[in-house]
């Protein structure tokens, strides 16, 4: 906050804030009102505290004393009623606002194209849309609001000082420089310290996590012994940051401490050398002794508030960092009614990288119906291939027409609902199993959901599933055998009403039966919708209409099994290695 | 726990001496001051002399508090660094029995969390009793003597505000951990839709999973709203009981001073006592909950501490001649914890030394099982294996797993570059010929570091055929007396997978100094793989229901052959 850019940076993330804050800026605003309310309180107690000594109590005036003591009592209730107003209006405009932070980092998150995700672990977005949310909404909650009013709180108790006194509140505020310096220094080494100690505890705890999970291999290679020396050697620099952070608190923290009883020793002093004309009163006294502890105790704190707001906005540039990607696919308005599931594809060129095309002048055309099956060696193109065609990736090159509309002159959604992919990695939610197959897409029908899982094999295990369609899956499926898991995927795409389904074939191995099972369920999904399918089976191969052979991003053959063979190029090559080849290089 | 504090005894004495001489301190400072008050009128050397006793304690307070906080707070730092050091080591000696019963993100939280919980307990905690008990000896009882009246007046809405406040802070205790699994399944929640994005988006399923998210988000925000109620509500009670202290004081004490009860000074020095006691007894409703949770947190760090690692064998069990053993099973019956049926049951098999033995059977059949008993993850029961001469579980563990070299069915690869990763502590010059072994070449070739690619968290760079090949190249590195490799060319393609079998097929036959053959378990689906084995076994239900040749399977009527069969139909 040190440098005019930096400081206009913050303030224009703060303006961002603004447009999800906007709905309760009714509530802001009367927590905004409330504060001048808290200050004039908080700062009267002092003032009748000292008139309560001075006037009555030292005179012995006893009968305005229950007035003055009274109006103090009244200041003190309405002061907490004011406080906890202001508190609770904060506290639900901010977590409201937090809440539709949130909402729209996830929206974005679903919005974004797969050229995004290649860039970025998972982990990362997690933390943008949690944990640097959480810390924004912890600091509305905590640090920013009760900053404005602390900072407000420390000028009004040195305002009300200087008219009481002005003397001697300049002589005790010639004790401000030193506190300031060690308090000061402090916190620069406490700065120091506690990024250290974050970033040292990080690496502790992913080392353990990583280790924990690992554990069996660490135990099956005797690795032991290395595995407990790497953990101390990452330990050890979290114990001395922190160690040396202890220091460093507990010095602060005494300053603070210290300096006050101080104070009260300068405020002696002083009436001693003033004592003559008595402007120096024990009412003053207390009310001096109130107004430091008031001014005290936002400062104690000051430094771990302004922790706090600096994490909030390191939290709310990351955010808007995230936000202000805008790598979603072009979509163009045109209209497409009925498909029938004709793909044309001409002289289709696409990289991933600029100049590093690794499609190179397709030419495809599959009719409605049409079952083909495209095969060649790892990185020849065929997963990239398919890609496009769900429109994942943005910026190809040439044409790609479905009924005779160009697709990236269409709605992403109109594309979508026509071309249904199924992914090499079977993808699964922990949610319940009928989740997973209808995503609750409301066209779904209950037998239209029985059907499909009819279809795919998968209604028989599904229905002998503990809970059934309600059961819960665990993270990724993992209460579900591999073969069960694509099955339900198969589910999924079968009561999906598209036309045309671009299956990447899995190569997860399974036991035979299981295997029949998903053969039995792939070829019922060739049977009902035009299909592009990167195929790893030769049962798959063999049941297309037609065969394309991959290379180097290139067409090189066509034709059907048999004619291929025949032929004794790259697909006769393939067949003789054998076609099971799981490995896909690269993006 | 007592063994972990025990050795800072000199810090804890002397945190307590400084910690006392801390509030003697604070208490003797408010004193003279009201002398120096009553003072002013009569006599002012007097009043001087108390400005000089202040300022003395004044500066000796800053240095005495920083000693006392820094006396107790570092041994809580050197009892968690010690702690955490020891929950590892014991982490490495504890077994897949004691890892199958708790989740990974559990231990972690334990070590991790816990261990800091603990630390606020002991350091904290520690000087916080100290602080309360210490505080109210002394500012109590200076109150006391100065007025008990006067303390018994002002005590009591301290006393009550302190109650509501404790009552407010277990609220909110209830509803922080609410919040925080709120947080965790809004994390799920999120995280299962980043990788699932590409079924959510090819399905337009959008909408249906922001409804999801929103609801969560919603239940989280509402949980956060209960606890700013509280917060805003609850904690400046304690402060308002302050409050209402000094209001008593004037209204109570007042009369009292007129009537020369108490002195002018004193009642000011009382208004300096009131705000010095809040903050420890404030600290107090904190205090309650760090403990409990400390204790909570002790409770479940002593049960990684405490569990026993499973070593049969004694702290030294027997070590085998180089070279590799026959191995035989007798009606070996296992069961995991909590399971209903046996994963094995009554199985026999004889492994001699130097023979390369295929697995055939289904998912669930035992084979993985089967491993990991001979691999000791999981004991087996008292003479159900033999080694050579003697009992599996009379070999000391790790000149046994010294002798092993294995592949798991889920490659599990740590996050440094795939060279470390083979070597796993190994010389690092040989991996270049233990890579090329597990045909990984090819692919090294294509990535952008060669061998020293980091891999990423269990290396999520490398494709699944890379990951299983590096986990091979790994155990093909150590040159073993047994390989146990589980499914480990599931998935390579035909031309690789007979590569991998030549060189597991010279490795047998490679008779090494003095140490023979080694053994080699094989578990597999693929024909193609089983047919180079010496001898298949075929596993169902925990049982060997078949052995012999391929050739000799592929004769006989049973699963093995159907499966066969059933390779054979799909090529044709």
């Amino acid at each position: 906050m040190s440098s005019t850019p930096r400081a206009q940076a913050d303030s224009r993330l703060l303006a961002r804030i603004w447009p999800y804050a906007r709905a309760d800026a009714a509530l802001f605003g009367f927590g905004m009102l409330l504060t001048p309310l808290t200050l004039a309180l908080g700062l009267a107690q002092p003032w009748l505290l000292k008139r309560a000594i001075d006037q009555h109590i030292m005179s012995g005036e006893l009968e305005g004393l229950q007035l003055v003591a009274g109006g103090y009592l009244a200041c003190i209730v309405l002061g907490y009623v004011v406080e906890a107003a202001y508190g609770v209006a904060m506290g639900i405009a901010g977590q409201r606002t937090v809440y539709r932070l949130r909402e729209h980092i996830f929206r974005h998150l679903l919005g974004l194209s797969a050229r995004f995700y290649d860039k970025r672990p998972a982990g990362e977005l997690l933390t943008r849309a949690t944990s640097d949310v959480e810390s924004l909404g912890e600091s509305l909650s905590s640090g920013v609001v009760t900053l404005v009013v602390d900072v407000m709180m420390v000028v009004g108790v040195l305002i009300a000082m200087f008219i009481l006194e002005w003397r001697m509140t300049l002589l005790l505020l010639c004790l401000a420089p030193p506190l300031g310096l060690v308090i000061e220094i402090c916190r620069r080494k406490l700065r120091v310290c506690f990024n250290l100690i974050r970033e040292t505890l990080a690496k502790v705890n992913a080392y353990l996590a990583e280790q924990v999970s690992g554990m069996e291999i660490v135990q099956l290679f005797n690795d032991e012994r290395r595995s407990v020396q790497g953990f101390i050697d990452r330990n050890t620099p979290y114990k001395d940051a922190s160690v040396r952070s202890n220091v460093y608190d507990a010095l602060m923290y005494a300053a603070v401490d210290g300096v006050g009883s101080i104070c009260i020793g300068l405020m002696l002093w002083y009436a001693s050398i003033d004592s003559l004309e008595l402007a120096v009163s024990a009412g003053l006294v207390a009310a001096f002794i109130d107004y430091l502890n008031r001014l005290f105790r936002p400062l104690r704190q000051l430094s771990s508030k302004i922790t706090i707001v600096q994490r909030a906005l390191a939290a709310l540039e990351k955010i808007f960092g995230l936000l202000d990607h805008q790598e979603h696919i072009g979509e163009g308005q045109g209209e497409l009614p009925e498909a029938s599931g004709h793909l044309v594809i001409r002289g289709l060129d696409f990289g991933y990288k600029a100049g590093e095309d690794v499609l190179h002048g397709i030419d495809l055309e599959i009719a409605p119906g049409e079952v083909v099956a495209l095969v060649g060696p790892s990185g020849c193109g065929k997963t990239t291939l398919t890609r496009l065609l769900d429109r994942r990736y943005d910026g190809y090159r040439g044409s790609i027409t479905l009924d005779g509309q160009e697709l990236s002159g269409l709605p992403l959604e109109t594309v979508r609902k026509n071309v249904a992919a199924v992914s090499q990695d079977i993808q699964l939610f922990p949610e319940t199993v009928r989740f997973n197959v209808d995503l609750d897409n409301a066209a779904i029908s209950e037998d239209r959901l029985l059907e499909a899982a009819q279809l795919a094999n998968a209604k028989s295990f599904v229905e002998a599933l503990p809970g059934s369609w309600s059961a819960l899956l665990r993270d990724r499926g993992s209460n579900l055998s591999v073969g069960q898991g694509q099955l339900l995927t198969f589910a999924r795409t079968l009561a999906y009403d598209s036309r045309v389904v671009i299956l990447d074939e899995a190569t997860a191995s399974v036991d035979p039966v299981t295997e029949h099972l998903v053969q039995d369920a792939i070829a019922r999904i060739l049977e009902r919708k035009t299909v592009l399918v990167v195929a790893h089976r030769l049962s798959t191969i063999t049941a297309a209409d037609r065969i394309v052979v991959l290379s180097r991003g290139r067409v090189v053959e066509q034709g059907t099994h048999a004619e291929l063979l025949e032929l004794g190029g790259a697909y006769a090559e393939l067949h003789e290695a054998g076609f099971d080849d799981g490995v896909e290089l690269g993006a | 726990m007592r063994r972990y504090a025990a050795p800072f005894w000199a810090w804890y004495l002397g945190g307590m001496l400084f910690l006392a001489l801390t509030n003697w301190l604070a208490v003797r400072i408010p004193v003279h001051m009201a002398v120096g008050i009553d003072a002013l009128e009569s006599d002012l050397s007097l009043v001087r002399d108390q400005v000089w006793i202040i300022a003395a304690m004044g500066l000796g307070m800053i240095l005495v508090r920083t000693a006392s906080r820094v006396l107790f707070f570092t041994p809580g730092r050197l009892v968690e660094f010690r702690l955490k050091n020891d929950i590892f080591r014991q982490l490495t000696r504890l077994q897949p029995r004691f890892f199958s019963t708790h989740e990974g993100g559990d231990i972690v939280s334990r070590a991790a969390n816990d261990v800091t919980y603990l630390r606020a307990m002991v350091g904290f905690g520690g000087l916080q009793i100290c602080n309360v008990v210490l505080a109210l000896l002394f500012t109590g009882g200076e109150m006391f003597r100065l007025s008990p009246r006067l303390t018994g007046i002002v005590v009591i809405p301290v006393v009550v505000g302190l109650l509501v406040v404790q009552i407010a802070i277990f609220k909110m205790h209830a509803l922080v951990r609410t919040s925080q699994r709120q947080l965790g399944e809004l994390s799920d929640n999120v995280l299962s839709s980043l990788q699932g994005m590409q079924t959510i988006q090819g399905f337009t399923a959008e909408e249906s999973f922001v409804a999801r998210f929103s609801a969560r988000s919603a239940a989280f925000r509402d949980t956060n709203i209960s606890l700013a109620w509280i917060q805003a509500t609850a904690m400046p009670l304690l402060l308002l009981a302050g409050s209402i202290s000094i209001y008593l004081l004037l209204a109570a004490g007042g009369p009292m001073a007129v009537r020369g009860e108490v002195s002018v000074g004193e009642l000011v020095a009382f208004v300096a006592f009131i705000s010095y006691l809040l903050w420890p007894l404030f600290s107090l409703g904190w205090l309650v909950s760090v403990v409990q949770r400390g204790l909570n947190s002790l409770e479940r760090i002593d049960e990684v501490l405490y569990a026993q690692p499973e070593r049969p064998e004694g702290e030294r069990g027997v070590e085998l001649p180089a070279g590799a053993p026959d191995i035989a099973l007798r009606e070996l019956s296992f069961r995991y914890p909590g399971a209903e049926e046996d994963s094995l049951s009554e199985l026999s098999l004889e492994i001699p030394a130097g023979t390369m033995l295929g697995i055939y059977g289904r998912t669930g059949s035992g084979k993985t099982t089967l491993l990991r008993v001979l691999q000791r993850s999981w004991n087996p029961p008292v003479g159900a294996v033999r080694v050579g001469d003697h009992d599996l579980l009379e070999l000391d563990l790790s000149a046994w797993r010294s002798k092993l070299a294995i592949a798991p069915q889920v490659a599990f690869l740590f996050s440094s570059s795939i060279r470390e990763n083979i070597a796993m502590g190994l010389e690092l010059d040989k991996v270049p010929q233990s890579a090329e072994r597990a045909a990984l070449g090819p692919d090294l070739e294509a990535l952008p570091s060669g061998l020293d690619t980091v891999v990423g968290e269990r290396g999520i760079m490398l494709s699944g055929g890379q990951r299983q090949r590096t986990a091979l190249a790994r155990a093909l590195h150590r040159d073993a007396d047994i390989l146990l490799l589980d499914d480990v060319l599931s998935a390579v393609d035909q031309k690789t997978e007979r590569e991998l079998i030549d060189t597991l097929d010279q490795l047998a036959s490679s008779g090494r100094e003095g140490r023979g053959r080694p053994t080699t378990v094989l578990v597999s689906h693929r024909m193609s793989v089983l047919a180079r084995t010496d001898r298949v076994v075929v596993l169902a239900e925990g049982r060997v229901i078949d052995q012999g040749t391929h050739a000799e399977l592929i004769e006989r009527p049973g699963p093995y052959r159907e499966a066969w069969l059933g390779e054979q139909e799909g090529a044709a």
